[in-house]
């Protein structure tokens, strides 16, 4: 049998327009259709993850139902710190502007390790213009109350020196 | 008397009839959502984002870490563990520990990532230490970052906006952007079996809201904000006076972290 000197040209130039032809649809249905539009990725990813909800409210969504709190907290020297970060995640506590779950409240010897995270001098790089540190026991004795006390029986855990201060102006100490 | 019994009745009557509108009322508000976004009432704190069109080019964004100010109290840690339910022993951001001796030696721990904070000081060495600093540590955000680079399916890259971030649609959960991280912030989330890194709270910024953890810092020792804005206060910093750093400079990939105070030791 008499086959032309091409044919084996012919057969991969078949080939590789079929290939090609499987390639172009290949990938219309499998790359996602965002892709490449800023680059080498799927543009949308972008938007999705800006549109991620927050779990973290910041302070101003806590004053709105708990002014009392949040006017000691705002004026006093805690005023810098989160409520979430002792409380628990805005998004545990509310959906849909509607109460979902309870966030937990330190008690007792919780509130003093809480406390003691930043107030321990014991941790060195704990710069003096940065924060007031103490040792313990030695505040305690220093203070002359017992040992077992715990941070918020003589501070007010929102305004700490609120209550002390008020009390000194009127023993007249201060 | 015949009439005074009317009045009750009548009295009763709409008595009843208020009680029961009450209850509906009172029961409805609590069935039905007060819908809106809890989002509109608070106070954006980046100005000029909110409810404007973002133009993906005209941001560029730093994160500044001040050294000399953190307590290493992990409120940081805590809030971005909140923010993103990041899995136990995996950590978006932490804060380490160093010490330094009278040798020049360090010495590095970080207990949990710093996430239950630093209760006790370090017993196990026995030298002097005359330098003791907390550093925290999270995305670099490079601008030449190594880890986009290695994607074999281009599940991260950078955004037009300068944000490092990760498609977890098309993560196969390789690895491979974990090894190329100089700075180690990548991870397998063992939930999702994808990369997830620190996104600088990307999701945030765009509501015009500052990073978690920058937001709960209580000291300020992190700081958030635009280049473009010379208002803003890591501008102000950036183009002051002042040492300030970046990690692993040596390795080109031109960080948009800067840190404040970072001792020659940091890496």
């Amino acid at each position: 049998m008499h086959t032309p000197h091409n044919a084996h040209v012919k057969r991969l130039l078949a080939a590789l327009i079929i290939l090609f032809v499987i390639g172009f649809f290949a990938k219309q249905a499998f790359q996602p259709k965002s892709f490449g539009k800023y680059g080498h990725y799927r543009a949308d990813a972008i938007m999705e993850e800006a549109n991620r909800p927050m779990r973290l409210m910041t302070n101003p969504s806590c004053v709105k139902c708990h002014p009392y709190e949040a006017g000691h907290q705002m004026t006093g020297l805690h005023k810098t710190i989160s409520c979430e970060f002792c409380h628990g995640a805005y998004a545990d506590h509310i959906k849909d502007g509607k109460k979902i779950g309870t966030l937990p409240v330190k008690r007792n010897a919780e509130i003093t390790t809480l406390c003691l995270r930043c107030h321990n001098r014991a941790i060195e790089a704990r710069p003096k213009q940065v924060i007031k540190t103490v040792v313990m026991p030695d505040h305690l004795r220093a203070q002359k109350v017992d040992e077992k006390h715990s941070c918020n029986q003589c501070h007010y855990v929102h305004a700490p020196l609120k209550y002390i201060n008020h009390s000194k102006k009127i023993m007249g100490l201060i | 008397m015949k009439n005074s019994t009317k009045i009750l009745d009548e009295d009763r009557r709409s008595f009843i009839k208020k009680v029961l509108k009450g209850t509906i009322a009172g029961s409805l508000l609590l069935v039905i959502p007060a819908g809106g976004n809890a989002l509109e009432d608070i106070p954006a704190q980046i100005p000029g984002i909110r409810d404007k069109e973002w133009d993906m080019s005209k941001k560029r964004f730093a994160f500044i870490v001040d050294i000399t100010r953190c307590i290493g109290c992990g409120s940081c840690c805590v809030a971005d563990k909140r923010e993103y339910n990041v899995p136990d022993h995996n950590y978006r951001t932490w804060v380490e520990r160093y010490l330094k001796d009278f040798d020049d030696n360090i010495y590095v721990d970080c207990p949990n990532g710093g996430l239950d904070g630093y209760q006790k000081p370090r017993e196990d060495l026995d030298v002097p230490i005359r330098d003791t600093f907390f550093v925290p540590k999270l995305c670099n955000m490079c601008k030449d970052a190594p880890c986009t680079q290695v994607c074999p399916v281009g599940a991260t890259f950078t955004t037009p906006d300068g944000f490092v971030i990760v498609d977890s649609k098309r993560c196969v959960g390789c690895g491979y952007c974990i090894q190329a991280c100089p700075y180690s912030v990548r991870f397998l989330n063992p939930v999702t079996k994808t990369a997830e890194k620190c996104t600088w709270c990307y999701h945030r910024v765009r509501k015009g809201m500052l990073p978690a953890c920058v937001n709960v810092c209580p000291t300020g020792a992190r700081k958030f904000g635009d280049l473009n804005d010379k208002e803003s206060e890591v501008s102000k910093i950036l183009s002051g006076p002042g040492v300030i750093t970046v990690l692993k400079k040596e390795m080109g990939t031109d960080p948009s972290l800067y840190y404040i105070g970072a001792r020659r030791e940091v890496i």
